[in-house]
Protein backbone atom coordinates (compact mmCIF):
# COMPACT_ATOMS: atom_id res chain seq x y z
CA UNK A 1 0.00 0.00 0.00
CA UNK A 2 1.34 3.45 -0.99
CA UNK A 3 1.33 5.77 2.00
CA UNK A 4 1.68 9.48 1.28
CA UNK A 5 1.45 12.34 3.79
CA UNK A 6 -2.26 12.99 3.24
CA UNK A 7 -3.06 9.36 3.77
CA UNK A 8 -0.96 9.20 6.93
CA UNK A 9 -2.84 12.22 8.29
CA UNK A 10 -6.18 10.66 7.35
CA UNK A 11 -5.16 7.40 8.97
CA UNK A 12 -4.15 9.18 12.18
CA UNK A 13 -7.52 10.91 12.26
CA UNK A 14 -9.30 7.60 11.64
CA UNK A 15 -7.33 5.93 14.43
CA UNK A 16 -8.36 8.74 16.77
CA UNK A 17 -12.00 8.17 15.82
CA UNK A 18 -11.56 4.45 16.25
CA UNK A 19 -9.95 4.82 19.66
CA UNK A 20 -12.60 7.26 20.92
CA UNK A 21 -15.32 4.91 19.73
CA UNK A 22 -13.69 1.97 21.49
CA UNK A 23 -13.34 4.01 24.68
CA UNK A 24 -17.00 5.04 24.45
CA UNK A 25 -18.01 1.43 23.96
CA UNK A 26 -16.05 0.32 27.00
CA UNK A 27 -17.24 3.15 29.22
CA UNK A 28 -20.89 3.06 28.16
CA UNK A 29 -21.08 -0.72 27.76
CA UNK A 30 -24.32 -2.50 28.56
CA UNK A 31 -26.76 -0.22 26.71
CA UNK A 32 -27.69 -3.02 24.31
CA UNK A 33 -27.97 -5.52 27.16
CA UNK A 34 -30.32 -3.23 29.05
CA UNK A 35 -32.53 -2.65 25.98
CA UNK A 36 -32.72 -6.37 25.27
CA UNK A 37 -33.41 -7.08 28.93
CA UNK A 38 -36.35 -4.68 28.89
CA UNK A 39 -37.72 -6.50 25.84
CA UNK A 40 -37.58 -9.97 27.40
CA UNK A 41 -39.00 -8.53 30.65
CA UNK A 42 -41.96 -7.14 28.70
CA UNK A 43 -42.37 -10.38 26.70
CA UNK A 44 -42.36 -12.61 29.78
CA UNK A 45 -44.81 -10.32 31.52
CA UNK A 46 -47.20 -9.86 28.58
CA UNK A 47 -47.35 -13.57 27.77
CA UNK A 48 -47.41 -14.47 31.48
CA UNK A 49 -44.64 -16.93 30.57
CA UNK A 50 -42.28 -18.97 32.71
CA UNK A 51 -39.33 -17.62 30.74
CA UNK A 52 -38.36 -15.41 27.82
CA UNK A 53 -34.86 -15.04 26.43
CA UNK A 54 -32.82 -13.70 23.51
CA UNK A 55 -29.94 -15.59 21.91
CA UNK A 56 -27.60 -13.72 19.58
CA UNK A 57 -25.37 -15.18 16.89
CA UNK A 58 -21.62 -15.03 17.47
CA UNK A 59 -18.77 -16.39 15.37
CA UNK A 60 -15.46 -18.23 16.00
CA UNK A 61 -16.94 -20.73 16.51
CA UNK A 62 -20.46 -20.20 15.14
CA UNK A 63 -22.88 -20.28 18.07
CA UNK A 64 -26.02 -18.76 19.52
CA UNK A 65 -25.42 -17.24 22.93
CA UNK A 66 -28.31 -16.49 25.30
CA UNK A 67 -27.58 -12.95 26.38
CA UNK A 68 -30.65 -11.93 28.39
CA UNK A 69 -33.56 -13.75 30.04
CA UNK A 70 -36.59 -12.99 32.17
CA UNK A 71 -39.34 -14.85 34.00
CA UNK A 72 -39.33 -17.23 36.96
CA UNK A 73 -37.50 -19.93 34.96
CA UNK A 74 -35.40 -17.66 32.76
CA UNK A 75 -32.23 -17.10 34.77
CA UNK A 76 -30.65 -20.46 33.95
CA UNK A 77 -30.55 -19.66 30.24
CA UNK A 78 -28.15 -16.70 30.44
CA UNK A 79 -24.75 -17.56 29.02
CA UNK A 80 -26.01 -20.84 27.54
CA UNK A 81 -24.56 -21.53 24.09
CA UNK A 82 -26.09 -23.71 21.38
CA UNK A 83 -24.93 -24.57 17.88
CA UNK A 84 -26.93 -22.99 15.04
CA UNK A 85 -27.61 -26.56 13.90
CA UNK A 86 -29.28 -27.50 17.19
CA UNK A 87 -32.84 -27.40 18.38
CA UNK A 88 -35.70 -25.03 17.82
CA UNK A 89 -33.59 -21.93 18.36
CA UNK A 90 -31.05 -23.12 15.78
CA UNK A 91 -33.77 -23.91 13.27
CA UNK A 92 -35.50 -20.56 13.67
CA UNK A 93 -32.17 -18.77 13.38
CA UNK A 94 -31.11 -20.74 10.29
CA UNK A 95 -34.39 -20.54 8.39
CA UNK A 96 -35.80 -17.20 9.54
CA UNK A 97 -39.10 -19.03 10.10
CA UNK A 98 -41.00 -18.49 13.34
CA UNK A 99 -42.42 -21.58 14.97
CA UNK A 100 -43.91 -22.91 18.16
CA UNK A 101 -43.96 -26.40 19.66
CA UNK A 102 -46.36 -27.78 22.23
CA UNK A 103 -45.86 -30.92 24.28
CA UNK A 104 -42.13 -30.46 24.15
CA UNK A 105 -41.45 -32.18 27.46
CA UNK A 106 -43.39 -35.28 26.46
CA UNK A 107 -40.84 -35.87 23.71
CA UNK A 108 -37.69 -37.11 25.46
CA UNK A 109 -35.58 -36.31 22.41
CA UNK A 110 -36.31 -32.61 22.38
CA UNK A 111 -33.05 -30.72 22.91
CA UNK A 112 -32.97 -32.26 26.36
CA UNK A 113 -29.32 -31.56 26.96
CA UNK A 114 -29.69 -27.82 26.42
CA UNK A 115 -32.89 -27.75 28.48
CA UNK A 116 -31.17 -29.58 31.34
CA UNK A 117 -28.31 -27.11 31.27
CA UNK A 118 -30.80 -24.31 31.99
CA UNK A 119 -32.30 -26.34 34.83
CA UNK A 120 -35.75 -26.10 33.23
CA UNK A 121 -37.48 -28.35 30.69
CA UNK A 122 -40.39 -26.50 29.06
CA UNK A 123 -43.74 -27.90 27.96
CA UNK A 124 -44.16 -25.40 25.14
CA UNK A 125 -41.86 -23.04 23.27
CA UNK A 126 -42.36 -20.26 20.72
CA UNK A 127 -39.40 -18.79 18.86
CA UNK A 128 -39.13 -16.00 16.29
CA UNK A 129 -36.06 -14.83 14.38
CA UNK A 130 -34.43 -11.43 14.86
CA UNK A 131 -34.04 -10.29 11.26
CA UNK A 132 -32.01 -7.28 10.19
CA UNK A 133 -31.19 -6.24 6.63
CA UNK A 134 -28.52 -8.93 6.33
CA UNK A 135 -30.60 -11.83 7.68
CA UNK A 136 -30.93 -13.52 11.08
CA UNK A 137 -28.92 -12.05 13.95
CA UNK A 138 -30.57 -14.03 16.74
CA UNK A 139 -33.74 -15.51 18.19
CA UNK A 140 -36.35 -14.41 20.72
CA UNK A 141 -38.01 -17.29 22.54
CA UNK A 142 -40.80 -17.71 25.06
CA UNK A 143 -41.29 -20.80 27.22
CA UNK A 144 -44.58 -21.96 28.73
CA UNK A 145 -47.38 -19.45 28.59
CA UNK A 146 -49.10 -20.04 31.93
CA UNK A 147 -52.66 -19.43 30.71
CA UNK A 148 -52.57 -21.81 27.73
CA UNK A 149 -50.83 -25.03 26.67
CA UNK A 150 -49.96 -23.60 23.25
CA UNK A 151 -49.34 -20.42 21.27
CA UNK A 152 -51.91 -18.85 18.93
CA UNK A 153 -51.28 -17.08 15.62
CA UNK A 154 -51.90 -13.80 17.42
CA UNK A 155 -49.19 -14.76 19.94
CA UNK A 156 -46.76 -15.39 17.10
CA UNK A 157 -47.50 -12.06 15.51
CA UNK A 158 -47.14 -10.26 18.83
CA UNK A 159 -43.85 -12.02 19.41
CA UNK A 160 -42.68 -10.90 15.97
CA UNK A 161 -43.31 -7.29 17.02
CA UNK A 162 -41.13 -7.75 20.11
CA UNK A 163 -38.50 -9.39 17.92
CA UNK A 164 -38.52 -6.37 15.68
CA UNK A 165 -37.93 -4.11 18.69
CA UNK A 166 -35.02 -6.28 19.75
CA UNK A 167 -33.55 -6.10 16.25
CA UNK A 168 -33.89 -2.33 16.24
CA UNK A 169 -32.06 -2.18 19.58
CA UNK A 170 -29.31 -4.42 18.27
CA UNK A 171 -28.93 -2.46 15.03
CA UNK A 172 -28.85 0.84 16.92
CA UNK A 173 -26.07 -0.27 19.23
CA UNK A 174 -24.20 -2.35 16.67
CA UNK A 175 -22.70 0.70 14.98
CA UNK A 176 -21.48 1.95 18.33
CA UNK A 177 -20.08 -1.47 19.14
CA UNK A 178 -18.52 -2.12 15.80
CA UNK A 179 -15.97 0.59 15.16
CA UNK A 180 -14.90 -0.98 11.90
CA UNK A 181 -18.39 -0.93 10.51
CA UNK A 182 -18.85 2.68 11.54
CA UNK A 183 -15.62 3.75 9.83
CA UNK A 184 -16.47 1.74 6.73
CA UNK A 185 -19.83 3.44 6.40
CA UNK A 186 -18.39 6.91 6.98
CA UNK A 187 -15.54 6.34 4.50
CA UNK A 188 -17.90 5.05 1.82
CA UNK A 189 -20.14 8.07 2.22
CA UNK A 190 -17.27 10.56 2.23
CA UNK A 191 -15.47 8.94 -0.69
CA UNK A 192 -18.67 8.77 -2.77
CA UNK A 193 -17.37 6.07 -5.04
CA UNK A 194 -13.79 7.30 -5.42
CA UNK A 195 -12.53 4.47 -3.18
CA UNK A 196 -13.13 0.82 -3.99
CA UNK A 197 -14.51 -1.49 -1.31
CA UNK A 198 -11.09 -3.12 -1.07
CA UNK A 199 -9.40 0.25 -0.49
CA UNK A 200 -11.94 1.13 2.19
CA UNK A 201 -11.28 -2.23 3.83
CA UNK A 202 -7.49 -1.60 3.87
CA UNK A 203 -7.99 1.84 5.44
CA UNK A 204 -10.40 0.61 8.09
CA UNK A 205 -8.25 -2.34 8.99
CA UNK A 206 -5.18 -0.03 9.32
CA UNK A 207 -7.19 2.32 11.54
CA UNK A 208 -8.69 -0.28 13.83
CA UNK A 209 -6.02 -2.97 14.12
CA UNK A 210 -4.71 -3.37 17.62
CA UNK A 211 -7.07 -0.74 19.05
CA UNK A 212 -8.39 -2.85 21.85
CA UNK A 213 -6.93 -6.30 21.36
CA UNK A 214 -4.39 -5.97 24.13
CA UNK A 215 -6.25 -6.21 27.42
CA UNK A 216 -2.95 -5.87 29.31
CA UNK A 217 -2.21 -2.49 27.77
CA UNK A 218 -2.27 -0.01 30.73
CA UNK A 219 -4.44 2.37 28.70
CA UNK A 220 -7.25 -0.19 28.41
CA UNK A 221 -6.92 -1.14 32.06
CA UNK A 222 -7.47 2.53 32.83
CA UNK A 223 -10.52 2.66 30.55
CA UNK A 224 -11.91 -0.45 32.24
CA UNK A 225 -11.49 1.18 35.64
CA UNK A 226 -13.19 4.35 34.43
CA UNK A 227 -16.06 2.22 33.11
CA UNK A 228 -16.49 0.65 36.57
CA UNK A 229 -16.56 4.10 38.15
CA UNK A 230 -19.86 4.84 36.43
CA UNK A 231 -21.61 3.01 39.23
CA UNK A 232 -19.93 4.72 42.20
CA UNK A 233 -21.68 7.39 44.28
CA UNK A 234 -20.98 11.12 44.18
CA UNK A 235 -18.78 11.15 47.30
CA UNK A 236 -16.59 8.34 46.00
CA UNK A 237 -16.42 10.03 42.63
CA UNK A 238 -15.01 13.18 44.29
CA UNK A 239 -12.44 11.00 46.02
CA UNK A 240 -11.50 9.37 42.70
CA UNK A 241 -11.17 12.78 41.05
CA UNK A 242 -8.89 13.90 43.90
CA UNK A 243 -6.72 10.79 43.55
CA UNK A 244 -6.53 11.24 39.77
CA UNK A 245 -5.56 14.89 40.34
CA UNK A 246 -2.66 13.77 42.55
CA UNK A 247 -1.59 11.23 39.93
CA UNK A 248 -1.76 13.85 37.18
CA UNK A 249 0.37 16.31 39.18
CA UNK A 250 2.84 13.52 39.85
CA UNK A 251 2.97 12.68 36.14
CA UNK A 252 3.62 16.34 35.23
CA UNK A 253 6.47 16.45 37.76
CA UNK A 254 7.94 13.25 36.34
CA UNK A 255 7.79 14.61 32.81
CA UNK A 256 9.53 17.84 33.85
CA UNK A 257 12.36 15.94 35.52
CA UNK A 258 12.80 13.63 32.54
CA UNK B 1 -41.79 0.01 14.80
CA UNK B 2 -42.27 2.34 11.82
CA UNK B 3 -43.43 -0.29 9.37
CA UNK B 4 -45.96 -2.05 11.54
CA UNK B 5 -48.49 -1.36 8.82
CA UNK B 6 -47.03 -4.28 6.86
CA UNK B 7 -49.63 -7.02 6.60
CA UNK B 8 -49.68 -9.81 9.14
CA UNK B 9 -49.85 -12.70 6.69
CA UNK B 10 -52.29 -14.80 8.67
CA UNK B 11 -54.81 -12.03 9.12
CA UNK B 12 -56.92 -12.76 6.00
CA UNK B 13 -57.77 -16.19 7.34
CA UNK B 14 -59.26 -14.81 10.53
CA UNK B 15 -61.78 -12.68 8.60
CA UNK B 16 -63.88 -15.19 6.69
CA UNK B 17 -66.50 -12.76 5.27
CA UNK B 18 -63.59 -10.85 3.73
CA UNK B 19 -62.60 -14.01 1.82
CA UNK B 20 -65.98 -14.41 0.10
CA UNK B 21 -65.64 -15.39 -3.58
CA UNK B 22 -68.16 -15.96 -6.33
CA UNK B 23 -65.97 -17.82 -8.80
CA UNK B 24 -66.88 -21.41 -9.54
CA UNK B 25 -65.51 -23.68 -12.21
CA UNK B 26 -68.29 -25.81 -13.64
CA UNK B 27 -67.66 -29.44 -12.84
CA UNK B 28 -64.62 -28.74 -10.65
CA UNK B 29 -65.24 -30.13 -7.17
CA UNK B 30 -63.01 -31.82 -4.62
CA UNK B 31 -64.26 -35.12 -6.00
CA UNK B 32 -63.17 -34.08 -9.49
CA UNK B 33 -59.89 -32.64 -8.23
CA UNK B 34 -58.61 -35.58 -6.19
CA UNK B 35 -61.39 -38.12 -5.57
CA UNK B 36 -59.71 -41.55 -5.43
CA UNK B 37 -56.22 -40.08 -5.81
CA UNK B 38 -53.35 -41.14 -3.53
CA UNK B 39 -50.51 -39.08 -4.94
CA UNK B 40 -49.16 -42.15 -6.76
CA UNK B 41 -46.77 -41.27 -9.56
CA UNK B 42 -46.00 -37.80 -8.18
CA UNK B 43 -42.56 -36.88 -6.86
CA UNK B 44 -42.46 -34.22 -4.14
CA UNK B 45 -39.20 -32.48 -3.22
CA UNK B 46 -38.74 -31.08 0.28
CA UNK B 47 -36.09 -28.35 0.47
CA UNK B 48 -35.37 -28.21 4.20
CA UNK B 49 -33.38 -29.85 6.99
CA UNK B 50 -33.22 -33.37 5.45
CA UNK B 51 -35.79 -36.17 5.74
CA UNK B 52 -35.35 -38.90 8.35
CA UNK B 53 -36.08 -41.70 5.91
CA UNK B 54 -36.73 -44.42 8.49
CA UNK B 55 -39.20 -42.34 10.53
CA UNK B 56 -42.42 -44.36 10.93
CA UNK B 57 -44.52 -41.42 9.70
CA UNK B 58 -42.58 -41.35 6.41
CA UNK B 59 -43.51 -44.99 5.76
CA UNK B 60 -40.53 -45.70 3.50
CA UNK B 61 -41.63 -43.14 0.89
CA UNK B 62 -38.26 -41.33 0.68
CA UNK B 63 -36.71 -42.30 -2.67
CA UNK B 64 -33.69 -40.00 -2.72
CA UNK B 65 -31.71 -37.80 -0.30
CA UNK B 66 -29.26 -35.11 -1.37
CA UNK B 67 -27.60 -32.20 0.39
CA UNK B 68 -26.07 -28.95 -0.78
CA UNK B 69 -22.48 -28.48 0.34
CA UNK B 70 -20.54 -25.27 0.02
CA UNK B 71 -16.97 -25.77 -1.18
CA UNK B 72 -15.07 -22.44 -1.10
CA UNK B 73 -18.45 -20.73 -1.19
CA UNK B 74 -19.61 -22.66 -4.29
CA UNK B 75 -22.63 -24.92 -3.81
CA UNK B 76 -22.45 -28.60 -4.81
CA UNK B 77 -25.28 -31.11 -4.62
CA UNK B 78 -24.09 -34.44 -3.15
CA UNK B 79 -25.79 -37.62 -1.89
CA UNK B 80 -26.86 -37.29 1.74
CA UNK B 81 -27.46 -39.53 4.72
CA UNK B 82 -31.19 -39.80 5.31
CA UNK B 83 -31.19 -37.92 8.61
CA UNK B 84 -32.95 -34.77 9.80
CA UNK B 85 -30.93 -32.18 11.72
CA UNK B 86 -33.90 -30.52 13.34
CA UNK B 87 -36.98 -32.62 12.64
CA UNK B 88 -38.57 -29.93 10.51
CA UNK B 89 -38.29 -31.57 7.07
CA UNK B 90 -39.60 -34.84 8.50
CA UNK B 91 -42.56 -32.92 9.95
CA UNK B 92 -43.34 -31.49 6.49
CA UNK B 93 -42.95 -34.92 4.83
CA UNK B 94 -45.32 -36.47 7.37
CA UNK B 95 -47.97 -33.81 6.73
CA UNK B 96 -47.75 -34.33 2.94
CA UNK B 97 -48.06 -38.12 3.30
CA UNK B 98 -51.05 -37.59 5.59
CA UNK B 99 -52.91 -36.17 2.57
CA UNK B 100 -51.19 -37.96 -0.30
CA UNK B 101 -49.89 -41.28 1.12
CA UNK B 102 -48.39 -42.64 -2.10
CA UNK B 103 -46.22 -39.76 -3.30
CA UNK B 104 -42.47 -40.28 -3.60
CA UNK B 105 -40.45 -37.92 -1.40
CA UNK B 106 -37.09 -36.42 -2.36
CA UNK B 107 -35.07 -34.90 0.46
CA UNK B 108 -33.02 -31.83 -0.49
CA UNK B 109 -31.09 -30.67 2.58
CA UNK B 110 -30.00 -27.04 2.47
CA UNK B 111 -29.47 -26.55 6.20
CA UNK B 112 -26.50 -27.81 8.13
CA UNK B 113 -23.31 -27.07 9.98
CA UNK B 114 -21.62 -25.11 7.21
CA UNK B 115 -24.80 -23.79 5.61
CA UNK B 116 -26.72 -22.05 8.40
CA UNK B 117 -29.59 -21.45 6.01
CA UNK B 118 -27.40 -19.61 3.54
CA UNK B 119 -29.47 -18.35 0.62
CA UNK B 120 -26.95 -19.59 -1.94
CA UNK B 121 -27.36 -23.19 -0.71
CA UNK B 122 -31.12 -22.80 -0.74
CA UNK B 123 -31.04 -21.47 -4.31
CA UNK B 124 -28.73 -24.30 -5.44
CA UNK B 125 -31.11 -26.90 -3.95
CA UNK B 126 -34.01 -25.30 -5.77
CA UNK B 127 -32.14 -25.22 -9.08
CA UNK B 128 -31.10 -28.87 -8.75
CA UNK B 129 -34.69 -29.91 -8.06
CA UNK B 130 -35.93 -28.45 -11.36
CA UNK B 131 -34.19 -31.19 -13.37
CA UNK B 132 -35.18 -34.24 -11.31
CA UNK B 133 -38.70 -35.07 -12.49
CA UNK B 134 -40.09 -33.48 -9.33
CA UNK B 135 -43.54 -31.93 -9.85
CA UNK B 136 -44.13 -30.38 -6.42
CA UNK B 137 -41.58 -28.59 -4.24
CA UNK B 138 -42.24 -27.74 -0.61
CA UNK B 139 -40.23 -24.79 0.73
CA UNK B 140 -40.91 -24.11 4.37
CA UNK B 141 -38.08 -21.62 4.48
CA UNK B 142 -37.20 -18.37 2.80
CA UNK B 143 -34.37 -15.92 2.34
CA UNK B 144 -34.31 -12.27 3.25
CA UNK B 145 -31.25 -11.53 1.13
CA UNK B 146 -31.90 -8.69 -1.32
CA UNK B 147 -28.88 -9.90 -3.30
CA UNK B 148 -30.68 -13.19 -3.99
CA UNK B 149 -33.92 -11.52 -5.09
CA UNK B 150 -33.15 -11.88 -8.84
CA UNK B 151 -31.77 -15.41 -8.36
CA UNK B 152 -34.94 -16.67 -6.68
CA UNK B 153 -37.12 -14.71 -9.07
CA UNK B 154 -35.47 -16.43 -12.02
CA UNK B 155 -35.57 -19.89 -10.39
CA UNK B 156 -39.25 -19.84 -9.47
CA UNK B 157 -40.14 -18.48 -12.91
CA UNK B 158 -38.23 -21.36 -14.47
CA UNK B 159 -40.09 -23.76 -12.17
CA UNK B 160 -43.41 -22.20 -13.18
CA UNK B 161 -42.65 -22.48 -16.89
CA UNK B 162 -41.52 -26.10 -16.49
CA UNK B 163 -44.74 -26.99 -14.69
CA UNK B 164 -43.18 -27.48 -11.25
CA UNK B 165 -45.49 -26.29 -8.46
CA UNK B 166 -43.38 -24.46 -5.85
CA UNK B 167 -45.27 -24.31 -2.55
CA UNK B 168 -43.68 -21.76 -0.23
CA UNK B 169 -44.45 -20.92 3.40
CA UNK B 170 -44.91 -17.20 3.97
CA UNK B 171 -42.60 -15.89 6.63
CA UNK B 172 -44.48 -15.37 9.90
CA UNK B 173 -42.47 -12.25 10.47
CA UNK B 174 -43.98 -9.33 8.56
CA UNK B 175 -40.96 -8.59 6.39
CA UNK B 176 -39.99 -9.21 2.78
CA UNK B 177 -38.86 -12.80 2.18
CA UNK B 178 -38.13 -14.72 -1.01
CA UNK B 179 -39.40 -16.64 -2.83
CA UNK B 180 -42.65 -16.66 -0.85
CA UNK B 181 -43.62 -13.21 -2.12
CA UNK B 182 -43.34 -14.04 -5.83
CA UNK B 183 -46.51 -14.60 -7.84
CA UNK B 184 -45.20 -17.77 -9.49
CA UNK B 185 -45.20 -19.71 -6.20
CA UNK B 186 -48.06 -21.08 -4.11
CA UNK B 187 -47.57 -18.86 -1.06
CA UNK B 188 -49.17 -20.28 2.10
CA UNK B 189 -49.91 -18.95 5.59
CA UNK B 190 -51.58 -20.64 8.54
CA UNK B 191 -55.18 -20.76 9.68
CA UNK B 192 -56.09 -22.22 13.04
CA UNK B 193 -58.96 -24.58 12.18
CA UNK B 194 -57.81 -28.12 13.05
CA UNK B 195 -58.60 -29.72 9.68
CA UNK B 196 -55.88 -30.78 7.24
CA UNK B 197 -58.31 -30.47 4.31
CA UNK B 198 -59.54 -26.94 5.11
CA UNK B 199 -58.19 -24.58 2.45
CA UNK B 200 -58.72 -20.89 1.87
CA UNK B 201 -57.88 -18.85 -1.18
CA UNK B 202 -56.84 -15.27 -0.36
CA UNK B 203 -57.86 -12.84 -3.10
CA UNK B 204 -55.51 -10.22 -1.62
CA UNK B 205 -51.96 -11.55 -2.21
CA UNK B 206 -49.00 -11.88 -1.69
CA UNK B 207 -50.16 -14.82 0.43
CA UNK B 208 -52.56 -16.78 -1.78
CA UNK B 209 -53.57 -19.79 0.30
CA UNK B 210 -54.38 -20.58 3.92
CA UNK B 211 -54.04 -24.06 5.42
CA UNK B 212 -53.89 -25.58 8.88
CA UNK B 213 -50.81 -24.38 10.77
CA UNK B 214 -51.75 -24.10 14.44
CA UNK B 215 -51.22 -26.93 16.94
CA UNK B 216 -50.58 -29.42 14.13
CA UNK B 217 -49.52 -32.93 15.30
CA UNK B 218 -46.24 -33.56 13.49
CA UNK B 219 -43.44 -36.09 13.12
CA UNK B 220 -40.21 -34.88 14.73
CA UNK B 221 -36.60 -36.00 14.75
CA UNK B 222 -35.33 -39.38 16.00
CA UNK B 223 -38.64 -41.11 15.30
CA UNK B 224 -40.45 -38.68 17.59
CA UNK B 225 -43.53 -36.52 17.32
CA UNK B 226 -44.79 -33.25 18.73
CA UNK B 227 -47.37 -30.52 18.17
CA UNK B 228 -46.33 -27.39 16.31
CA UNK B 229 -47.46 -23.98 15.07
CA UNK B 230 -46.12 -22.00 12.11
CA UNK B 231 -46.68 -21.17 8.46
CA UNK B 232 -44.08 -23.79 7.66
CA UNK B 233 -46.60 -26.48 8.73
CA UNK B 234 -49.36 -24.91 6.62
CA UNK B 235 -47.39 -25.10 3.35
CA UNK B 236 -47.08 -28.94 3.28
CA UNK B 237 -50.88 -29.25 3.55
CA UNK B 238 -51.15 -27.34 0.27
CA UNK B 239 -48.23 -29.32 -1.21
CA UNK B 240 -50.13 -32.52 -0.38
CA UNK B 241 -53.30 -31.24 -2.11
CA UNK B 242 -51.30 -30.15 -5.17
CA UNK B 243 -49.71 -33.62 -5.33
CA UNK B 244 -53.15 -35.25 -5.22
CA UNK B 245 -54.44 -33.03 -8.05
CA UNK B 246 -51.37 -33.77 -10.19
CA UNK B 247 -51.64 -37.47 -9.47
CA UNK B 248 -55.21 -37.51 -10.81
CA UNK B 249 -54.63 -34.91 -13.55
CA UNK B 250 -51.01 -35.21 -14.69
CA UNK B 251 -49.79 -32.34 -16.81
CA UNK B 252 -51.85 -29.55 -15.24
CA UNK B 253 -49.76 -26.38 -15.10
CA UNK B 254 -49.16 -24.46 -11.86
CA UNK B 255 -51.62 -21.83 -13.15
CA UNK B 256 -54.30 -24.49 -13.67
CA UNK B 257 -53.61 -26.09 -10.29
CA UNK B 258 -53.95 -22.71 -8.56
CA UNK B 259 -57.27 -22.16 -10.32
CA UNK B 260 -58.49 -25.59 -9.18
CA UNK B 261 -57.45 -24.87 -5.59
CA UNK B 262 -59.20 -21.49 -5.67
CA UNK B 263 -62.33 -23.15 -7.05
CA UNK B 264 -62.51 -25.85 -4.38
CA UNK B 265 -61.39 -23.67 -1.45
CA UNK B 266 -63.62 -23.32 1.61
CA UNK B 267 -64.16 -19.59 1.16
CA UNK B 268 -67.69 -18.39 1.88
CA UNK B 269 -69.68 -18.12 -1.35
CA UNK B 270 -71.80 -15.11 -0.42
CA UNK B 271 -70.26 -11.82 -1.34
CA UNK B 272 -71.59 -8.80 0.53
CA UNK B 273 -73.24 -6.40 -1.90
CA UNK B 274 -71.68 -3.05 -1.25
CA UNK B 275 -72.66 -0.14 -3.50
CA UNK B 276 -72.57 -2.16 -6.71
CA UNK B 277 -73.80 -0.26 -9.73
CA UNK B 278 -77.29 -1.32 -10.72
CA UNK B 279 -77.67 -3.57 -7.68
Amino acid sequence: MVVDDDLTAALTALRAVGRRSSVARTVQGGVEERLLQSIVDATASLFDAEASSIALFETDPDRLVFRVAAGAQGAGAIGLQVKPTEGIVGFVFSTGQALALTDVASDPRFNLEAARRTGYVPRSIAAVPLLDDDGSVGVLQVLDKRGSPSFSLRDMELLAIFARQATTAITATKVQRDTGRLLTEVLRQVAQGSLTDAQVEVLVSAATSGLDDDAEDPFWRLVDHVALLRSVGERDLTLVADILGVVARHAQGTRRRA
Amino acid sequence: MSDLDLPAWTEPFTDLPGLARRMRLRGVSREWAWGGATGAGVRVGIIDSGLEADHPRLAGRVVQSVAVELVDGDPHVVPDEAVDLYGHATACGGIILGLAPEVELVSIRVLGADLRGKGTAFAAGLEWALDQGISVLNLSLSSKSEALFPVFHDLVDRAYFRGVAVVSAANNVPAASYPSLFSSVFSVAAHSEPDPWRLYYNPAPPVEFGAWGVDVPIAWKDGGSTVATGNSFAAPHVAGMVALILSKHPGLTPFEVKAVLAAIADNPRTVRRRGRKGA
